[in-house]
C-alpha cells in the first residue's frame, strides 16, 4: 500500500489500542465497584453500624470496627498535619536558602511511594516493642507517618501557587516573615492545603499493612486507644478469607463502606479545587 | 511625620525579629525530622535484621529455606516472588498506562477529558485490600475457568517458555498476583505519564499536526523524546510502588515458599510474607529474619524510587528552560 | 553619563515639542522643599547581570517624581532598592549609597521592618489580602501599634478617605476585599499603604492594570497624596507623568540619562534619546 496508507493504518492501530486501554482501565474500575455493590448490599442494614463484629457463625456487624477505623484515622490526621504543614512551609517559604530544602524534598517523595508495610514494622520496633503491647496509639502513629509526606507535597505546592506580588504586598508593609505566612499566605493557600488533608484521609482510611503489626484488631468493642483497636481494613482481611458465610458477608459490607467513602472523599476534593480556580 | 515613628518601639521589632527567627527554626526542626524519619527506619530495620544476617551470611540472600521449626530462612523465594510478580505487573500496567496517557492528553473529546481523568484517579484511590479481595473472589475463579487453562495448553505446550506456563490452573498464584499488581499501578503510572506528557509545550505539539503527522507520530516523534527521562521515571515510580504492595498480592499469590518455573504456581512475596506470617512468629531468628526481609525490601524499593525521582527531577529542569 | 543634578533647567531656546497642556507651575516652587531621598552611585545586580548602572538621584518631600523609559530600562528595579524588597530574592544586590533623611538604607544594619514602615509600595497588580476590607486597613496598623478597637476603626477610616474609597466601602467593610471591582482594589492597596504612615509612596505602574476612569481616580489621588509624602512613581504612559509629576527621571538600559523638572523634560529635553522616547520615536 502507498506510504500514506500505511501511516493511516498504524495510526488507527494505535489509537484503537489507545481507546481499548482506557476501556480496560474504566471496565477495571467499574468491575470492581459494581462487584462490591453486588455483594455489599445484602450486609447493608442498621445492624452492621450499630452491633460489634460477631464470632463466627453470629450475626453481627462492624461498629467496632468503624469506630476504630474513624478513631485512628482522626488522630493520624491530627499529629500528621501540622507536622506536615510546617515541613511543607519550610520548603516553600525558605527551600531556596540552603540546602537541607531539595534533600528534604527528595525524601520526602520516597517516602510518599515507600511500602506501608515497612512503616508498620518501623511503629511496631519503635512503639509495640517498648510499649509491650499492641496499641490503637501505635495504629495511629503508623497511619500519621503516611500522611505526613501527602501533606507536605501539597502544602508546598499550594504554598508556591501564592502569587509573588501577595507575598512582596506583605512584606513591602513591613510584616514580619512569619506573620506574612500565617496571615497572607496560608489564607490564600488555605483551600488548596484542605484538599491536601482530605486526600491524605482517603489515602489512609483504607491502609491495611501499617495496621497488622501496630493496632492489629479486636473483637470487642473498645474504646481505648492503649489496647488492640479494631479497624476495617483488618476485620475484612480476616473475614474475607476465613470459610464462613456470614464473616464474608460482612467482609463485603465492610469492603463497600470503606470504598464508597473514599471515593466520595476523592470527589469531594477534586469539587473543592475546580471551585478555587474561579476565584480571582 | 516621625512622630508616628516613634510608637514603634525598638522593642517590638526587636521582639518580631525573634518571633521571626523561632518560625524559621520551628519549620527547619520539623524539615529535619522527615530525614530523621527516613533514617530511624533503616536503622530500626537493619537493627533487628541483624541477627538474620549474621546467622546466615550473604547465604540469607540466596537460600530458598523456609523453614520455622527447623529455623532455617532464606530470602529467595520471597525476592523471586517481589520481583516477578513487579516484572509481570509491568509487563501489563506500562502499555495500558501509556494508552491511556495518550488517549487523555490527544484523543480524548475535551468535554471528557476531566470525567475520565478523575475516573483514572479514582482507580488510583481504590484500598489495595479492595484489589485483594476482588481478585480472590472474581479475577481468580476467572482465570482458573478460562484464562489459564487456555494458556498452559496454547503456550504451555511451547519448548522453553511452555515452562512457564505448566501445571493445573489453580485461579491463585504468582501471574494472578502480577495482574492484580498490574491494575493496580495502572493508573498511577497512567496519572503521573498525562502530567508529564502536559509538559511537552504546546507549540511544539501543534507544530508537528502542522506538518501533517499523525497522532501516533507525533507521539512517537515528539512527545516521547521530550519526555522520555519522564516516563522512565514514571515506570519507575510504578516499580516502586508495585514492589511494596501487600494487600493486594497476599490475598491472591498463595502464600507458599517455593520457587517454580511456572508463573502458574503459588509462589509469595517479602510484603505477602509480612503480612501473614509476622504476627504469629515465634522465636528471635524467625522475628530477626522477617526484619531482615523487611529491610531487603526496604533496600530496593528505596534505590529504585530515588532513581525514578533523580529522572523526574531532569525532565523538570529541561521543561523549564 | 549620568545627568547633572546640580543645575535644575533654564528656558532653552529649542522647538517646541507637542506636549498636552497643563496648568503652568513656578519654578521657584521646587526649590523649597527638602531633599528626601538621595541615591548615589547605585548599582543593582540580578546575580551577574548589571540592571543599574551607577544612579545619582534626588527625590523631594512632597513632590511626585515619574520615572519613564522602555521595558527593561530598570526603572522598577530601581524603586524596588528603595524599599529593599529584592531581599526576598538570592542573587540579587545593591552597591552604593541611598539616603533616606540622611541614613544609608543599604547598611547591613538597617532594620528592614523599619525601613518599610516608612516606605510604602503599591504594586502594579492589585494585591487585596485574602481577608476583609477592613481587616486588610488593620493588617498593616496592628503590625506597629497596639490600639483599641475604636482607634483601629478611625485610622481605617482614615485612610480609606484618603484613598478616596470610603464613601464605597463603608457599609460592606467586612466584605472580602476580593470582592471590589479592580480600580476599587487598587484603591484599597493605596489606602493600605498610606495607613502606616508612611512618608514615603512608591508606586510601580499602579494603574497599568486599570481602565481610563479608574487610573483617572488614582491620579487624581496621588495629586492629593502629594501634600504628605515624598511620591515615586514609575510608568509606560507619558501623558500620566506629565499630568501627574513634578520632577520626571528618564531611564534607558539601566542609566538615567536625563533628570529634570517635568515641565522642562517634556518641552525642552536636553538630551537626544530623551526627545526620541518622548516624541515616540523609540519604546
Amino acid at each position: 500500500m502507498t506510504l500514506y496508507a500505511r501511516r493511516r493504518a498504524i495510526n488507527l492501530a494505535y489509537l484503537a489500542l489507545s481507546w481499548a486501554a482506557t476501556g480496560v482501565g474504566l471496565a477495571v474500575l467499574f468491575l470492581i465497584l459494581w462487584t462490591l455493590l453486588r455483594n455489599g448490599i445484602p450486609a447493608l442494614s442498621p445492624e452492621l453500624f450499630t452491633t460489634v463484629t460477631p464470632p463466627p457463625g453470629s450475626r453481627g456487624g462492624l461498629a467496632n470496627a468503624i469506630y476504630g477505623s474513624v478513631v485512628m484515622t482522626a488522630v493520624a490526621t491530627l499529629v500528621g498535619t501540622p507536622i506536615g504543614i510546617l515541613t511543607g512551609t519550610y520548603l516553600a517559604e525558605y527551600g531556596r536558602e540552603s540546602w537541607l530544602a531539595p534533600v528534604v524534598r527528595f525524601v520526602n517523595d520516597i517516602l510518599l511511594s515507600a511500602p506501608s508495610i515497612i512503616i508498620g514494622l518501623f511503629v511496631y520496633e519503635l512503639m509495640v516493642v517498648r510499649m509491650g503491647h499492641f496499641s490503637a496509639w501505635a495504629g495511629s502513629v503508623a497511619l500519621a507517618i503516611i500522611v505526613i509526606p501527602v501533606v507536605v507535597r501539597t502544602t508546598e505546592n499550594m504554598m508556591l501557587l501564592v502569587p509573588a506580588s501577595l507575598r512582596e504586598a506583605a512584606i513591602a508593609l513591613g510584616a514580619p516573615r512569619w506573620k506574612v505566612v500565617v496571615d497572607v499566605i496560608y489564607r490564600a493557600a488555605l483551600q488548596g492545603m484542605l484538599t491536601g488533608v482530605m486526600l491524605a484521609i482517603a489515602r489512609i482510611a483504607g491502609e491495611t499493612a501499617p495496621l497488622l503489626f501496630t493496632a492489629l484488631n479486636n473483637q470487642f468493642w473498645s474504646t481505648d486507644m492503649n489496647a488492640p483497636m479494631a479497624n476495617l481494613p483488618y476485620v475484612i482481611f480476616q473475614f474475607a478469607l476465613s470459610p464462613y458465610a456470614d464473616w464474608q458477608v460482612l467482609a463485603w459490607g465492610g469492603a463497600m463502606v470503606i470504598t464508597f467513602t473514599i471515593l466520595a472523599l476523592n470527589i469531594l476534593a477534586r469539587i473543592l479545587t475546580s471551585g478555587s480556580d474561579r476565584n480571582p | 511625620m516621625d512622630g508616628a515613628l516613634t510608637l514603634r518601639t525598638g522593642r517590638r521589632l526587636g521582639r518580631q525579629r525573634l518571633q521571626d527567627a523561632a518560625f524559621r527554626a520551628t519549620t527547619r526542626l520539623f524539615a529535619a525530622g522527615v530525614l530523621v524519619l527516613l533514617g530511624g527506619i533503616i536503622v530500626a530495620l537493619a537493627v533487628e535484621a541483624v541477627p538474620a544476617f549474621s546467622t546466615y551470611g550473604w547465604g540469607f540472600l540466596v537460600s530458598d529455606a523456609w523453614n520455622p521449626v527447623k529455623k532455617n530462612f532464606g530470602a529467595l523465594p520471597a525476592i523471586y516472588g517481589t520481583l516477578v510478580t513487579s516484572a509481570i505487573a509491568m509487563v501489563i500496567g506500562i502499555p495500558l498506562a501509556f494508552g491511556i496517557a495518550v488517549f487523555l492528553t490527544e484523543l480524548c473529546p475535551p468535554p471528557l477529558r476531566r470525567p475520565i481523568g478523575v475516573l483514572i484517579e479514582l482507580l488510583a484511590a481504590v484500598p489495595s485490600i479492595i484489589y485483594g479481595i476482588w481478585g480472590l473472589f472474581v479475577l481468580a475463579p476467572f482465570l482458573q475457568l478460562t484464562v489459564q487453562p487456555l494458556l498452559v495448553s496454547t503456550l504451555g505446550e511451547l519448548p522453553v517458555i511452555g515452562a512457564l506456563f505448566a501445571g493445573p490452573p489453580l485461579g491463585l498464584g504468582v501471574l494472578t498476583a502480577g495482574i492484580i499488581l498490574g491494575f493496580m499501578v495502572l493508573p498511577f503510572i497512567a496519572s503521573v505519564m498525562r502530567d508529564i506528557f502536559l509538559t511537552v509545550p504546546p507549540m511544539l505539539r501543534e507544530s508537528a499536526y502542522g506538518v501533517g503527522a499523525t497522532t501516533a507520530e507525533v507521539v512517537r516523534h515528539v512527545v516521547l523524546p521530550f519526555t522520555r527521562v519522564g516516563v522512565v521515571g514514571a515506570i519507575m515510580l510504578g516499580l516502586g510502588r508495585a514492589l511494596g504492595e501487600t494487600m493486594a498480592v497476599t490475598f491472591v499469590i498463595g502464600n507458599t515458599h517455593r520457587i517454580k518455573p511456572s508463573l502458574l504456581a503459588p509462589g509469595t512475596t517479602i510484603s505477602a510474607t509480612l503480612a501473614n506470617e509476622f504476627t504469629e512468629a515465634v522465636g528471635d531468628l524467625y522475628t530477626s529474619s522477617l526484619f531482615a526481609l523487611g529491610f531487603i525490601l526496604f533496600a530496593i524499593t528505596f534505590i529504585v524510587l530515588a532513581a525514578a525521582k533523580l529522572m523526574l527531577i531532569r525532565l523538570q529542569q529541561r521543561a523549564a528552560t | 553619563m549620568s545627568a547633572d543634578l546640580s543645575t535644575l533647567s533654564e528656558s532653552i531656546r529649542v522647538r517646541p515639542l507637542t506636549a498636552p497642556t497643563r496648568r503652568s507651575r513656578e519654578p521657584a516652587a521646587i526649590e523649597q522643599t527638602e531633599p528626601k531621598v538621595v541615591v548615589k552611585d547605585l548599582r543593582f545586580y540580578y546575580k551577574k547581570f548589571e540592571a543599574l548602572k551607577g544612579i545619582n538621584l534626588t527625590l523631594y518631600d512632597k513632590r511626585v517624581t515619574a520615572f519613564v523609559g522602555p521595558s527593561g530600562c530598570g526603572k522598577s528595579t530601581l524603586l524596588r532598592v528603595l524599599n529593599r524588597i529584592y531581599e526576598l530574592y538570592p542573587g540579587q544586590r545593591a552597591t552604593g549609597e541611598v539616603l533616606i533623611d540622611g541614613r544609608n538604607i543599604l547598611e547591613p544594619g538597617q532594620d528592614l521592618n523599619l525601613l518599610r514602615a516608612k516606605v510604602g509600595m503599591v504594586f502594579q497588580k492589585p494585591t487585596p489580602f485574602p481577608m476583609s476590607i477592613y481587616d486588610n486597613i488593620a493588617f498593616g496598623i496592628r503590625l506597629y501599634e497596639r490600639l483599641s478597637a475604636s482607634e483601629v476603626d478611625e485610622r481605617v477610616e482614615h485612610a480609606l478617605r484618603r484613598a478616596a474609597l470610603w464613601d464605597e466601602v463603608k457599609d460592606k467593610l467586612r466584605q472580602s476585599g476580593l470582592s471590589l471591582s479592580g480600580g476599587q482594589q487598587q484603591r484599597l492597596c493605596i489606602a493600605r499603604a498610606v495607613a502606616v504612615k508612611p512618608e514615603i509612596l512608591l508606586l510601580d505602574e499602579p494603574a497599568s492594570a486599570l481602565d481610563p476612569i479608574s487610573t483617572q481616580r488614582i491620579e487624581e489621588l496621588i495629586a492629593e497624596l502629594k501634600s504628605d509624602y515624598c511620591i515615586a512613581i514609575v510608568t509606560h504612559n507619558m501623558q500620566q507623568a506629565a499630568r501627574s509629576s513634578d520632577f520626571t527621571a528618564f531611564m534607558y538600559l539601566g542609566e538615567l540619562i536625563e533628570f529634570n523638572v517635568t515641565e522642562t523634560i517634556f518641552t525642552h529635553p536636553r538630551e537626544r534619546r530623551t526627545e526620541d522616547y518622548i516624541t515616540g520615536r523609540f519604546g
